[in-house]
């Protein structure tokens, strides 16, 4: 199974090449700082082509300058500042594969084959079903999926932020979830994943209070839920919603499992203060907004899962819309 | 579709991966969790690629440790330094302790015999009358075996053939009906001999040992003896010589009657000779402590170090007196310093005298003493009160001999003045 052809043009991948200064050439004593630190030519890379892309990744992505800035050329400081937050020897290494370097190739199947099969195992919790996702993925990354006449690697899309097994492990992820997503469209999800999307259903509620005090309630919940910043929605989702355990989220986002702890309990005694706040905002006194903070949760008609869900990160809609 | 995402709405794989790697800048990394929180296919994803790189973390690191499985802990070679640590540890420990209790002895000065008694003890004295005469104990700090060993004589006055200082005598014979806390009735004061070199001084022998005062005094006697002893044993020179003078002046003076039949010429070194008289006997205690202390803290002493001390002039000292926190040392060049703290620092003093240094002592006169003994001690001056006067004061001073034989006097050290 021959590797992609030099597929790797930026047009094709929808990674732009070279969308910077046309005219930046890469600092030589950087180049040549970084070609003798990632080992390229153990597996066969040139130092011409290794030049040649990190000077496509650099321009691909601006140096990690602003666009306003892309009319004139980085600073050999600044591609500097660039290229060592990135994992140049990953990039190399996904680029000469994505061309398809057959020595690039030995070396990546000799290095991330076997992890990249525990991933999938440990990702499906099924030694088959990891084999499985594990060997599509590895069809993939070899070029076997063909759009518009052309091959394309997946791995084109790497641009070495964070490492490679860590993109491969992500993607590994996705191609899970999605293929979970698709197939299982119809039932609840497993529970065994700890991926539960959906709200169990409540018993229909026999209401006890009034129905305008529950309606102020469930609007002083929703402002209340929706004015949390992004990273105390994360813990309210990842804990309530997804089931996480404390020491889950704590790794995701590389802090201390107390520290999650901590700010998710500060969290939910915000929420209520500022709930109770509203209600007396909205003519309730302190003894009635404290009696309806007692009321059935079955009596109210909150989705937290909808409520978060609504409350749609502006950044990526902005993505999606440009 | 931007660049940067998939699926639409999603956050690309490298930039969940980037995030869950803590690899990613601020504000991006705030745009990832932003839509984390939301998207619940996210946050499934990147749980998903992070319990994947835990449980594969284990597995990476296991053959690592199947790797360093022979070299156990025990056979790790930074291991021999423990052993190593603890003796040198023990070696140092064992020096300083060493080093500390070889500068407490030395600085201890001890208390030497210069000079012997010369008639010390009258034959005329009668044989009931238990004499004992009362000379500075040897301090506890090792001496040659040589020294020691004349230390041990029971030697009890020998007179030396050779010119030997004077001696203030203290015969402990109390007039009938006295009592017993008042027991010095009568002080000799013999004329001091050109003072001797240390050499010389060591080759004397000891007028009076504290081994030879024991059998003289009954057990409870020597026993408290013993008990001063060991207390000066601890204590360091400074409060040695403050505890001396406090006991002489509070116990001795008051009861020095200077023998006006004694002359006492200049510069003569003092020792006393304490003779109990028969009721002493009766009170062995309360009767030989006076004499006792006498014996120890006369002032009138030459001192010389228990061990060669090194002088700033780089000479070993060869003859040394101290008195209160002062301490004057001369070196084998004649050279004299003066040390204010012990021994400390030294202060190199001008020279004031001819010929060369041999010998420094401290001395002590009375002030105040009974007219019977106008010149008491050392020729010095004799002007004392009468009986009803007041009490008997003590004033310390140094004297300097050179090699010859001429005297200089000086109470503090830096000022000299011929004698």
């Amino acid at each position: 199974m021959a590797p992609t052809e030099s597929v790797a043009s930026a047009a094709v991948t929808g990674i732009p090449n070279g969308t910077g200064a046309p005219d930046c050439v890469l600092d030589p004593a950087l180049a040549d700082e970084l070609w003798r630190g990632c080992d390229a030519a153990s597996w066969g890379l040139t130092r011409e082509e290794f030049e040649q892309i990190l000077l496509d990744a650099g321009t691909a992505q601006n140096f990690g300058l602003a666009e306003a800035s892309n009319v004139t050329p980085a600073t050999a400081k600044q591609q500097a500042a660039f290229f060592r937050g990135l994992c140049v020897a990953d990039l190399a290494l996904a680029r000469a594969c994505s061309r398809g370097n057959e020595r690039a190739w030995e070396h990546f199947i000799a290095v991330y084959r076997q992890p990249l099969t525990r991933a999938a195992i440990a990702i499906t919790r099924s030694e088959t079903l990891g084999r499985d996702l594990a060997d599509q993925l590895y069809a993939e990354l070899y070029g076997l999926n063909v759009r518009d006449g052309q091959r394309r690697c997946p791995l084109l899309s790497y641009r070495g932020r964070g490492s490679l097994m860590g993109w491969l492990r992500t993607v590994l992820a996705q191609r899970h979830v999605d293929h979970y997503r698709r197939t299982r469209r119809e039932e609840p999800l497993t529970q065994s994943n700890g991926i539960d999307e959906f709200d169990p259903p409540a018993p229909d509620p026999l209401p006890q209070m009034p129905a305008r005090e529950l309606s102020l309630l469930e609007r002083a919940i929703e402002q209340a839920v929706s004015a949390r910043q992004a990273e105390e929605r994360y813990f309210l989702a990842a804990y309530y919603l997804d089931g996480r355990t404390l020491l889950e989220i704590a790794r995701v986002l590389g802090v201390h499992e107390a520290t999650v702890s901590r700010r998710l309990h500060r969290t939910e005694k915000e929420i209520r203060k500022q709930i109770l706040k509203d209600l007396e905002r909205h003519g309730m006194s302190r003894r009635q907004a404290d009696e309806l903070m007692g009321a059935d949760a079955r009596d109210l008609e909150v989705n937290l899962k909808k409520l978060l869900q609504n409350s749609q990160s502006e950044a990526f809609q902005e993505q999606a819309a440009s | 579709m931007s660049a940067t995402s998939q699926h639409g709405f999603h956050p690309d794989a490298e930039s969940l991966s980037a995030f869950s790697e803590q690899a990613l800048q601020e504000r991006e990394r705030a745009d990832v969790l932003a839509h984390l929180a939301v998207c619940a296919r996210c946050r499934q994803v990147v749980a998903l690629a992070r319990e994947a790189a835990d449980a594969d973390a284990p597995a990476a690191t296991a053959p690592t440790r199947k790797a360093t499985e022979p070299n156990a802990w025990w056979k790790q070679w930074r291991l021999v330094w423990v052993p190593a640590a603890v003796a040198v540890a023990f070696a140092v420990t064992t020096i300083s302790v060493y080093i500390e209790q070889a500068d407490r002895h030395g600085s201890n000065i001890k208390v030497a015999e210069q000079h012997t008694t010369q008639g010390t003890v009258p034959s005329s004295t009668p044989a009931p009358t238990e004499q004992a005469e009362a000379v500075p104990p040897a301090s506890p700090a090792p001496a040659s075996p040589a020294h020691a060993a004349k230390h041990a004589q029971p030697a009890v006055a020998k007179p030396l053939p050779a010119p030997a200082p004077p001696v203030v005598t203290a015969q402990m014979s109390p007039e009938p009906g006295a009592l017993a806390p008042e027991p010095m009735d009568q002080v000799e004061v013999t004329p001091e001999a050109p003072p001797l070199s240390h050499a010389e001084a060591q080759q004397a022998p000891p007028e009076v040992t504290a081994g030879a005062m024991r059998p003289a005094y009954s057990q409870p006697a020597a026993g408290a003896w013993e008990a001063k002893q060991k207390q000066v044993e601890q204590q360091r020179q400074a409060e040695v010589d403050t505890l001396r003078m406090r006991h002489f002046k509070a116990k001795a003076a008051p009861a020095v009657v200077p023998d006006a039949n004694q002359s006492a010429p200049a510069g003569a070194t003092e020792s006393v000779t304490v003779t109990a008289a028969p009721p002493l006997e009766t009170h062995p205690v309360a009767l030989a402590e006076p004499a006792l202390m006498l014996g120890i803290k006369s002032p009138g002493t030459a001192t010389t170090p228990a061990r060669p001390m090194l002088l700033p002039s780089g000479l070993a000292a060869v003859s040394i007196a101290s008195g209160g926190h002062f301490l004057l040392a001369i070196d084998k060049a004649g050279a004299l310093f003066l040390s204010e703290d012990r021994g400390v620092t030294w202060e190199r003093i001008a020279r004031q005298w001819t010929g060369r240094a041999v010998a420094v002592r401290q001395k002590a006169r009375v002030h105040g003493a009974s007219p019977a003994a106008p010149a008491a001690q050392n020729g010095t001056t004799g002007s004392s009160s009468a009986d009803a006067g007041p009490a008997p004061s003590l004033t310390e001073f140094f004297e300097l001999s050179n090699d010859e034989n001429h005297t200089w006097v000086s109470t503090d050290g830096r000022t000299w003045t011929p004698k």
